[in-house]
């Protein structure tokens, strides 16, 4: 009998010698704050070739062999290798998560939780996507978003209409591509005010590239793309409020709630008002400093989460009521000469979406994809006694196929897409109908070696209804020189349309007459980039370094010339160079626990043709510097956060034709811009108070003969300042984890 | 401007110096965290209970380490806070409406994630 046991105890033992534990766990990735299951991952014992694949929900079993080490290696294409010391985690429940390498642009995250800025740590390709930098104002929307960053410029464009615009690699925020969730929008007749259309506290996070970005979302981004992640139904905070108010009598509420009805479903309610109806004077030019604005915002979305099918959709609206223009204009009366210079904006914008997702079962690593977007926008505005009124229909659908060739270091994603747009519009007597449809198929091939070397090569082809065709072929590569030190391409070409009057209706704030001299053709340009990246040790911390070259050249672009004639500004394709070449130096550091710093400056060369004479692009900053400090106390009890901008000097638009009183200098002073903010968090509170351009710093009689607003030389768009002063802001918020 | 700079700068430091601990003791709290999220929530709402001067917890262990002054609060008292956010505290079983209230992902029994 002891003999049996003995044997049987052998033969146990033996086994153990083979097989001595079991494993098991999950492969995913983050995307956006959840979880999403890796269908095909490598797990592999350390040194071994004793492994197995996950399945389709991301999960695995594995049989260890007592001969190799308890270490596991999981690996995906496109992913960062993890090794995971299975001694230390345990052999249960396993949750490994890997780092997306596939976006090879260096991507710049601004990432807001919690409706407002915790700690945040510095950017590493999609990589910190959820941990990125996070925002530091008490934001109202977009345009305030992009304080801390380095590579976005916001300024406004002109001295009436409270409108702002971005600016990247010293070009208008026109060559950057907006999107939503991975959907192109925000475009066309929302241009002029729709860094005003996000609110603040709705977004999770933006992720901010330079160059031209993938194939996938069209051939639009020219100099960038901007895309912004809201927040989601089936994650994050259950309830949130916040209550916003600034001193000069702004008020400001945003809800948002979500509900998981059961496994499969949830969604999200996001609510928004503002108002501000103080006129205010304070550089006595007779015209407010702030337009009034009224604006209500509302967004609804739903999320289905199966097993193989994923499905999202939404529906959001908007309306918003501007009012601008001199003190003593009403708006009840006539818009007359007699009733003096108003404008009025009201916008209402209706957006829906839908998207799916289909994993495919029989083969790894392999999906389905379908995005498609309506958006319909409506405005009737008047800017002194221009009347401009125009609506757009848009529809954009994406079918996407993502697999690989041969084996999972080679993927591939290809779709079809169409796009169409409809425009009407009328600017006084006269009256423009543009229907434009585009078609294309894309083609984009993406490879890995697992190591050091990155590499995404696309090509588009579309049909344009009234261009033709237009191909895109686009490459980003990245390439880990060691740990510490990694470089990044990108090569491309990009395509747009230009709606002159809708994307500047600046222009309608003026005396001037807009005349097009010839019919207009769709915008070209190439755009090369270099991104060098360095990450040095300095005692416990890393400073990181990032230097970037980018230069765009456009082959056409719409120009708008007012350097000829006070009372023209004519329109015409451009007839010789535009270019643009932008190096930018960010260094990210920080020196004490929870202290962060960040030092950036930018130099921007941004030339155009502009009647047959190479001239310096007007309204571009020769450079940018930006510092940002940022404090939190042990245990996240309070933050302080302050940020400086200073602003190079920028060519302003000629006036040198007008009589002298309306004439302006040719370039802008160098100014710097302070903004600060304190925030303290209680248990389920955040209060928050701060300071907008606390040096009060403002741009002396930015509208020209605003005495006359209807002379032949009145123009507000000569703007390269803040036109409003210091503001002082104060507010609460309420989350419900 | 340079002078709200340097300000800041030097109410950083000032802080910073004055984070010297006094007398305090140290407690590890098994609690039945899972998730990122739990990581988070534990961080933010023992932040706030009295004494506490510093916490985290460590995933893989799913280990509590709080620093608290000794004068202010007691183990039994911090466990409790712990159960109350709705997680087992070492042989405290959790708070079961505020583990119920937690999301699904974070309650007892979710797969790691």
């Amino acid at each position: 009998m002891k003999k049996y046991i003995f044997i049987a105890s052998l033969v146990l033992w033996q086994t153990a010698q083979i097989y001595s534990q079991q494993v098991s766990g999950g492969v995913f990735e983050i995307v956006n704050g959840e979880n999403n299951p890796l269908v095909g991952a490598n797990v592999v014992q350390l040194n071994s070739l004793n492994g197995t694949t996950t399945d389709v929900s991301g999960h695995f079993n594995l049989k260890l062999k007592n001969e190799f080490s308890k270490k596991l290696i999981a690996s995906y294409v496109g992913y960062q290798n993890d090794t995971i010391n299975l001694e230390e985690i345990g052999y249960e429940h396993v949750h490994i998560t890997l780092n997306n390498l596939q976006n090879l642009d260096e991507v710049e995250v601004v990432s807001r939780k919690k409706g407002s800025h915790l700690s945040r740590s510095e950017t590493r390709g999609i990589t910190s996507i959820n941990e990125g930098e996070l925002q530091k104002a008490a934001c109202c929307n977009l345009s305030e978003s992009f304080e801390n960053s380095a590579s976005v410029d916001v300024s406004y464009s002109d001295a009436v209409t409270g409108s702002k615009q971005i600016q990247l690699l010293g070009l208008a925020g026109l060559y950057t591509q907006m999107l939503t969730e991975n959907i192109p929008n925000l475009r066309g007749l929302a241009v002029p005010y729709r860094l005003g259309y996000v609110p603040g506290s709705w977004m999770h996070s933006i992720q901010v590239s330079k160059g031209t970005s993938s194939v996938i979302n069209g051939y639009e981004a020219m100099a960038g793309q901007i895309n912004i992640e809201y927040k989601k139904p089936d994650d994050g905070e259950k309830m949130f409020l916040n209550l916003y108010a600034n001193h000069m009598g702004k008020i400001e509420g945003n809800l948002n709630a979500r509900f998981e009805l059961n496994d499969k479903w949830s969604t999200m309610i996001f609510a928004h008002a503002e108002e501000f109806g103080v006129k205010y004077d304070y550089n006595d030019d007779s015209f407010l400093d702030d337009p009034l604005i009224r604006q209500i915002n509302l967004f609804n979305r739903w999320k289905y989460k199966g097993q193989d099918l994923r499905m999202q959709f939404g529906f959001k609206y908007l309306t918003e009521n501007r009012q601008g223009g001199q003190m003593n204009y009403d708006p009840e009366k006539p818009n007359d000469t007699e009733n003096g210079y108003g404008v009025g904006v009201e916008t209402d914008r209706y957006e829906g979406f839908l998207k799916m997702g289909y994993i495919l079962k029989n083969r790894a690593n392999s999906s389905i994809g379908f995005q498609n977007q309506v958006v319909y926008h409506d405005v009737n505005s008047f800017y002194g006694l221009n009347d401009y009124d125009a609506n757009q229909l848009s529809y954009y659908g994406n079918l996407m196929l993502q697999s690989y060739i041969s084996d999972t270091r080679h993927q591939y994603t290809t779709g079809i897409s169409f796009a169409l747009d409809n425009y009407n519009q009328q600017l006084n007597d006269t009256t423009w109908v543009r229907n434009e449809q585009v078609s294309g198929a894309f083609f984009q091939y993406t490879y890995s070696n697992y190591k050091n070397l990155n590499l995404i090569a696309g090509v588009r082809l579309d049909y344009n209804n009234l261009y033709g065709w237009l191909f895109t072929p686009r490459l980003h590569a990245k390439y880990n020189i060691n740990e510490h030190n990694i470089l990044r391409l990108s090569f491309g070409r990009g395509f747009r349309t230009a709606n002159v009057i809708a994307e500047n209706t600046s222009i309608l704030a003026t005396s001037k007459r807009v005349l097009f001299t010839e019919e207009l053709n769709i915008e070209s340009s190439w755009n090369f980039g270099l991104t060098y990246t360095a990450y040095i040790d300095i005692g416990a911390k890393e400073l990181s370094i990032t230097t970037d070259y980018f230069h765009t050249r456009f082959n056409n672009q719409v120009i708008m010339d007012r350097e000829e004639d006070p009372f023209i500004v004519y329109i015409y394709n451009l007839n010789g160079k535009s270019y643009s070449n932008s190096v930018q130096v960010e260094a990210q550091y920080e020196p004490i626990n929870r202290f962060e710093l960040k030092l950036a400056f930018r130099y921007n060369d941004v030339k155009t043709t502009i009647g047959g004479e190479l001239k310096e692009k007007p309204f571009v900053s020769k450079y940018i510097g930006l510092l940002s400090a940022s404090y939190q106390t042990n245990l996240k009890k309070w933050q302080f956060d302050l940020n400086v901008q200073v602003n190079g000097d920028q060519r302003l638009a000629y006036t040198g034709f007008n009589p002298e009183p309306y004439q302006r200098p040719e370039r802008s002073p160098v100014y710097a811009i302070l903004n600060t903010q304190i925030t303290k968090y209680f248990k389920r509170w955040d209060v928050y108070i701060g300071g907008e351009n606390l040096t009060n710093y403002r741009q002396d009689h930015p509208i020209i003969q605003a005495n006359e607003p209807f002379g032949d030389y009145f123009d507000s768009s000569i703007v390269w300042g803040p036109i409003s002063g210091i503001k002082v802001y104060a507010g609460v918020r309420f989350t419900i984890k | 401007m340079i002078f709200t700079v340097v300000l800041f700068f030097f109410a950083v430091f000032q802080l910073n110096a004055q984070e010297k601990e006094t007398k305090v003791d140290t407690i590890s709290i098994k609690t039945s965290a899972i998730c990122n999220d739990c990581k988070e929530r534990l961080e933010h709402d023992m932040a706030f209970e009295k004494g506490v001067k510093s916490v985290e917890l460590d995933l893989d262990t799913k280990v509590l380490t709080i620093t608290y002054k000794e004068n202010k609060t007691t183990e039994e008292k911090l466990k409790t806070a712990v159960t109350k956010i709705g997680y087992d505290a070492d042989e405290m079983v959790a708070d079961q409406k505020a583990h119920d209230r937690l999301p699904a992902c974070c309650q007892k029994g979710a797969e790691p994630h």
